[in-house]
């Protein structure tokens, strides 16, 4: 990969910060946007907006067409049969929300029970405790092992007749493991329970097949692949759509409606109430055109090389902890740590300082931080435009910030 | 905008040393919070004679600038009266809020004066104040 040309297609990425080049390692937050990304929706607007699915002109006929275009691509990216298994909405919190409200409203009763994981990001944990509160489901929690990776001993031991939902992150936000989604699938279906995978970090870094992980449920969220904010995705299989009742209810999602009658749309429209945001579906499209052109396995081999470099050199920075698996075969691009004396507050304004973005708090998975005995880690998240040298400045900054703060027993 | 002026040297003392940190017996009032969004901690009690604060003591964990406000805060209204503590606190936020500010009744306070040119880092500043708050407002 020419990583000198792609950076240019980021206008973003030669962008000063207090009077430093900007060195954007909060990837796993958000990534920033190529200008075919940009440019697509500025086209809409100066070219061919109209309103999706409504208008019989040449304009609405555009706009309806690149909107069910990015639906293809999407599918096309994960690999799903069809296009009517991908329903568009705000991100992948909203599409799992949506199996919350939906499917598991339904069919989760009184006594089932639900296993997550310890490394549920909040929107892949606070639906299902949501739903067991208002169900007397039971959850159960999958621990991490002292190498950062999933228990698999301890989820075969929970999954029992009860199992009718399992949740499961495919790439941990904090960690970075990547999760064995397939192996996971296959053992809950051998109990008749669904599966639902959050890729909110993994769909951007790594080549997604929900035919071949089987899953019954993928979540992805657009903005996290260099698309814009606003817009993500649920993938489901085509049959537990079917039988779903609709989430969010109004216009779009209907095919009549009289006063004492409602017959819903075909999929996947039943399930996208209301004007949808076009907008983001037609600036996806283009982040994904961009990712399959570079490809998603040249993505991650280059990506996997950057952690690795990047868990060699941290390493050399005094008193680190570093989370999760050290082995970059078995994690993303996303590096949790603290070091000790220096709070990962702290750690940030200081990075800032030298025009480093990343990431400090609790990462939205505070029962992992729990888990870990801490409050909050500080995190650098990498993404594919992201190069050795910048690597080497977050960790010169890193030990600067270590003298800062002088050598604390 | 220079780290020196952010993480001044009193600054790391008090939080690598705080004052006042640890409880009260019997504490006459006592209030806590939090930031969400980074995981700051800090609790109060505070022990009052007449309308004096006769002692005050902190626990917490968090950053640098939360946890050596609390440090400074602390020193800052210990033997004090309600008054002049509300006062000291009303000067202190000013201070934050990059407003005119009273820098002999702040003292050692003021070495957080920098924290205002880091918007994000305000509210670390503020959790002690809001806090006390809480704890004066317990006082009959």
């Amino acid at each position: 990969m020419d990583i000198e040309r792609i950076r240019k297609d980021f206008p973003v990425l030669s962008r000063m910060v207090r009077d430093k080049k900007l060195v954007y390692l909060d990837n796993a937050a958000t990534t920033q946007k190529p200008s075919v990304v940009i440019e697509a929706i500025a086209d809409l607007y100066r070219n061919y907006n109209a309103n999706v699915h409504r208008g019989v002109y040449l304009l609405a006929e555009e706009s309806t067409q690149a909107y069910e275009d990015s639906r293809e691509a999407v599918r096309r990216f994960i690999n799903a049969n069809s296009t009517k298994e991908i329903v568009f909405t705000r991100n992948a919190t909203e599409a799992l929300n949506l199996i919350a409200y939906t499917w598991a409203e339904a069919n989760i009763k009184a006594g089932d029970e639900i296993i997550v994981s310890i490394m549920e990001h909040h929107s892949n944990y606070v639906p299902w405790f949501r739903l067991a509160r208002r169900k007397g489901a039971v959850i159960k929690i999958v621990p991490s092992r002292m190498d950062g990776e999933l228990d698999m001993d301890a989820y075969k031991s929970m999954l029992s007749d009860k199992t009718r939902l399992v949740g499961i992150v495919h790439m941990s936000n904090v960690f970075g493991t990547i999760n064995p989604v397939k192996e996971i699938v296959s053992l809950a279906h051998k109990k008749g329970a669904v599966v639902v995978v959050d890729g909110a970090q993994s769909a951007p870094h790594m080549k997604i097949d929900v035919r071949d992980i089987d899953c019954d449920f993928f979540a992805l969220s657009g903005h996290k692949m260099l698309g814009p904010t606003g817009i993500g995705a649920l993938y489901a299989k085509e049959s537990y759509l079917e039988s779903m009742d609709p989430f969010l209810s109004g216009g779009e999602m209907i095919l009549k409606v009289t006063l004492d009658s409602v017959v819903y749309n075909e999929l996947p429209w039943k399930f996208e109430a209301g004007t949808p945001n076009y907008e983001g579906a037609i600036g996806l499209k283009a982040a994904i055109e961009y990712l399959e052109a570079l490809g998603m396995d040249t993505v991650e081999t280059y990506e996997r090389e950057l952690t690795a470099y990047a868990l060699e050199k941290m390493k050399t920075v005094p008193d680190i902890f570093i989370y999760g698996p050290l082995n970059a075969a078995k994690k993303g691009g996303i590096l949790a740590f603290n070091i000790k004396g220096v709070h990962s507050h702290d750690i940030g304004t200081i990075l800032d300082s030298e025009g480093i973005a990343i990431r400090a708090g609790h990462h939205c998975a505070q029962p992992l931080m729990i888990d870990c005995g801490v409050s909050a880690m500080a995190r650098a998240s990498f993404y594919f435009y992201n190069t050795k040298q910048e690597i080497d400045l977050l960790v010169a900054a890193l030990k600067k910030a270590k003298e800062i703060f002088g050598h604390v027993a | 905008m220079s780290l020196e002026e952010l993480f001044k040297e009193i600054i790391i003392e008090h939080y690598q040393h705080p004052k006042n940190q640890g409880h009260l017996e019997h504490p006459d009032a006592k209030s806590d919070g939090s930031n969400p969004l980074c995981g700051d901690e800090i609790a109060m009690e505070l022990r009052f004679d007449g309308d004096r604060v006769k002692d005050v003591m902190f626990t917490g964990n968090g950053c640098s600038i939360s946890q050596s406000a609390a440090s400074l805060i602390t020193e800052a209204i210990k033997g004090k009266t309600v008054e002049e503590t509300k006062k000291i606190m009303g000067e202190y936020r000013n201070m934050l809020a990059g407003k005119e500010y009273d820098a002999e009744l702040l003292g050692d306070l003021e070495a957080l004066s920098d924290v205002k040119k880091y918007p994000a880092r305000v509210k670390c500043a503020s959790l002690s104040v809001a806090v006390l708050d809480q704890a004066l407002q317990q006082k009959k």
